[in-house]
């Protein structure tokens, strides 16, 4: 079954849900944004993030942090997380301006990694390439391009990632603020790891919220 | 950043910014909780607009029996687009009637369409919108709405109405309405349209313009549902309610903790509000002489604020003293104006210092949404200033070295880092997310279970460990580096990064010491909305009047045809 979810609701539920993974909440933010970028394009943002969360669980994601001073980046877990590493990227991406190409090493996702740089494209009102193999899309501030082979795209792991300001100067695709249609269960896996950031009630949260005097009055 | 920067290239009267009040006096929570409505609030800023631009009116749908259930629809007619609000009315066993967030049932139900809907539409609304969160809506809906009957009014102006009689007035103005709203939802909540989809259309760019839009079509359906109720009962004597009567019949809302979280969770957009704000009342404070009309003016204002402030109740303590402070600062507010000229010699500007000195918190604020009365054609446009581009805001600058971290922490939070986080009243509370209730509570951190879900709302805290780490850190000379080694601090990072274009984005004050009201919060914001009566139920929980004494739309709005 087919289920209608907003773009709000997807950057809210995937930033919890990245928070719940174990991710810092200045990270999950990232998650929640780069989730709701790529849906915004009608690309599987969502089911993506949703996917490289669970590949985290249990793990100290500590180990796929990527060390910068190294070319390529890479991380000493053997592969890069592309939200830190997204998140890194974007940090850096004043450095790209000048003709400068970051290259990275092997990387989960490469997709949500590409996402990130496009809140940088915004900032700086430019666009950034993000090339692996069989692939190459660029990202602007509201809009993307995809050049190479559809499959490409969701790869789960690529060995290589480079990235560097674009050339291009128009997007193929503008974003949509429309509701992007997920897989339910897809949706309820989202929702069921949002759901372990809430509290379960105690009886002085119960005691402690509504009006002190009568609501139905 | 870009709305903020193109209203600053805007803006007409530079010369005001001497008089605006900086970010350490106005962004405390006392003062927060003691704002009043101004004209800039998002109610009078829609009203104007609508008027403005002619736009007409239709009730489109009207399909209720007589004992009220059923379905209508309200639309408005702008411009380039039309608005309906859809309205559901149930019929609701008393014992489940209930304003908290865990009500599963309400007296009506409610949605605001893009444009009119067909039959199918309605349908299929009907089948989601009485469910409010268990239900689901579209695109095609700008927000999701529920509301109650007034217990203590609802019968009482039916039976009077149905018997060819007017409600009893006293009564009436001590209520001040005959439904009261519990949530109303927008902005992509529910499956509702994207805000960004609506952002780039001048009638709902500004804030909470689509919710307001329905709050103020649900009064009208209110006021047209006790009436074909009354006249279902009564028949041909039946009255209706006379005008001038019925203007003091306002919307109801009940606010809970829920609502507290959003100022912090938004910081740009608070910052544009409390800029426009700001900048406004610089301006008037700038001028270096009064005109008699607009001293005038300020006067009618004045005398309506007394008038007001009489009617004004409340149960709890917080409020029955902040309103005895109010009433006095109102007396010598009218001694003042006895005594003093407000013609000339930036008069009111003296007059604002003059209050600085005598008056409490609650009559400075007061003062300040008086003196922007009668200057419509000086500030009105700020209201165009305070909707925001948060997606422009969220991007952090990883080049800032982190010696410049350090200096905006040191320059622009000196509020947070002169609190002592050791002491357990200063962490005495955590914000969380209830499971049960999916809702943002406040717990006690050291007598409750629950601390490791704290929602990062904590801001002064999280500054103060954030200058802790920057003061220690060893590595790289940027932000990048630093974020890269402490992603514990990115969120922190980001929000003081923004304070140097958004210097009113942070409420200055500790938002979990033991003494905190989020009454405080939910009043600053809801002042915003133009929300009038603050009547807190306890330290956690409001109740105000939206919309009372405004014009209807049929009073306001053309008819369409």
């Amino acid at each position: 079954m087919s289920y209608h979810v907003t773009l709000a609701e997807i950057e809210s539920y995937l930033r919890k849900a990245a928070r719940a993974s174990g991710l810092e909440w200045g990270l999950a933010e990232e998650a929640g944004k780069a989730a709701r970028w790529l849906a915004a394009f009608d690309l599987p943002g969502p089911e993506t993030m949703l996917a490289h969360l669970q590949n985290l669980a249990g793990k100290d994601y500590a180990a796929f942090i990527p060390r910068c001073d190294l070319e390529p980046w890479q991380a000493h877990g053997g592969w890069l997380c592309p939200i830190v590493t997204g998140a890194a990227l974007a940090d850096r991406s004043a450095a790209m301006l000048d003709g400068n190409e970051l290259r990275l090493g092997k990387t989960a996702y490469p997709i949500l990694l590409a996402a990130t740089l496009g809140q940088a494209a915004r900032f700086h009102r430019c666009a950034f390439t993000t090339h692996w193999p069989g692939l190459r899309l660029d990202c602007f501030g509201n809009g993307l391009s995809i050049e190479g082979d559809r499959d490409s795209l969701l790869l789960a792991e690529v060995d290589r990632v480079s990235c560097c300001k674009s050339d291009a100067t128009a997007p193929q695709q503008l974003a949509s603020t429309r509701a992007y249609n997920i897989d339910e269960d897809v949706f309820k896996g989202i929702e069921a790891l949002a759901f372990e950031t809430y509290a379960p009630a105690t009886e002085e949260s119960r005691a402690g919220a509504g009006a002190g005097l009568t609501d139905n009055d | 950043m870009s709305e903020t920067t193109d209203c600053a290239a805007n803006n007409p009267m530079p010369e005001a910014a001497n008089y605006r009040r900086p970010p350490e006096v106005v962004m405390r929570l006392a003062r927060m909780g003691s704002f009043h409505q101004t004209r800039l609030s998002f109610m009078r800023a829609l009203l104007r607009r609508l008027k403005q631009e002619r736009w007409r009116f239709k009730r489109n749908l009207w399909a209720i029996d007589e004992q009220g259930f059923g379905r209508a629809v309200y639309t408005v007619y702008g411009p380039e687009r039309t608005y309906s609000l859809v309205a559901f009315s149930h019929d609701l066993p008393d014992d489940m009637r209930s304003d908290r967030v865990i009500a599963t049932a309400w007296d009506a139900t409610f949605t605001l369409f893009d444009g009119i809907p067909d039959e199918a539409d309605l349908d299929r609304l009907e089948l989601n919108v009485p469910k409010q969160e268990a239900g689901r809506i579209s695109d095609s809906e700008l927000s999701l709405s529920r509301a109650n009957r007034s217990v203590r009014l609802w019968q009482h102006v039916i039976d009077r109405l149905a018997a060819g009689l007017q409600p009893e007035r006293d009564q009436l103005e001590a209520v001040g309405y005959l439904v009261r709203t519990t949530a109303v939802y927008g902005s992509g909540k529910f499956g509702a349209a994207d805000r960004l989809a609506i952002s780039d259309r001048p009638e709902l760019s500004g804030p909470f313009q689509a919710e307001l839009l329905s709050v103020w079509l649900t009064r009208a359906f209110s006021i047209d549902l006790i009436e074909h109720i009354a006249r279902a009962r009564g028949g041909e004597k039946a009255a209706v309610i006379e005008p001038d009567l019925r203007r003091r019949i306002g919307v109801g809302n009940s606010t809970g903790l829920g609502m507290a979280p959003f100022l912090v969770n938004h910081p740009a957009l608070l910052n544009n509000w409390m800029m426009a704000r700001e900048e406004a009342f610089a301006r008037v404070r700038s001028l270096p002489r009064a005109e008699a009309d607009a001293v005038d003016e300020f006067k009618r204002h004045f005398e309506r604020a007394r008038c007001n402030v009489s009617q004004w109740h409340s149960e709890h303590p917080i409020q029955i003293d902040k309103l005895a402070s109010l009433n006095a600062d109102l007396e010598k507010m009218a001694a003042y104006i006895e005594r003093e000229s407000l013609a000339d010699d930036h008069p009111w500007d003296r007059f604002y210092c003059w209050a600085e000195d005598n008056l409490s918190l609650e009559g400075q604020e007061q003062l300040l949404s008086l003196m922007l009365e009668p200057y419509g054609a000086l500030i009105d446009d700020l209201a165009q200033c305070m909707d925001a581009d948060e997606h422009a805001s969220f991007f952090i600058d990883g080049s800032m070295p982190v010696a410049g971290l350090l200096e905006i922490v040191e320059t622009r939070c000196a509020w947070a880092l002169a609190v002592d986080y050791e002491q357990p009243d200063n962490r005495a509370r955590f914000w969380y997310t209830s499971a049960e209730k999916l809702e943002p509570r406040v717990g006690e951190r050291f007598h409750e279970p629950g601390a490791e879900y704290e929602l990062p709302l904590a801001i002064g805290y999280a500054v103060k460990r954030l200058y802790a780490a920057l003061l220690a850190w060893k590595g790289g000379p940027t932000a990048a580096e630093f974020l890269l080694a402490h992603p514990e601090h990115r969120h922190t990072v980001r929000r003081v990064q923004n304070l140097v274009s958004h210097p009113y984005a942070e409420i200055q004050d500790n938002l979990i010491a033991a003494d905190m009201l989020p009454i405080d919060i939910l009043r600053c914001k809801l002042s915003f909305f133009g929300a009038t009566k603050f009547d807190p139920r306890s330290d956690r929980w409001v109740r105000i009047c939206m919309y009372q004494d405004a014009p209807f739309p049929h009073e306001l709005l053309e008819a369409a045809t």
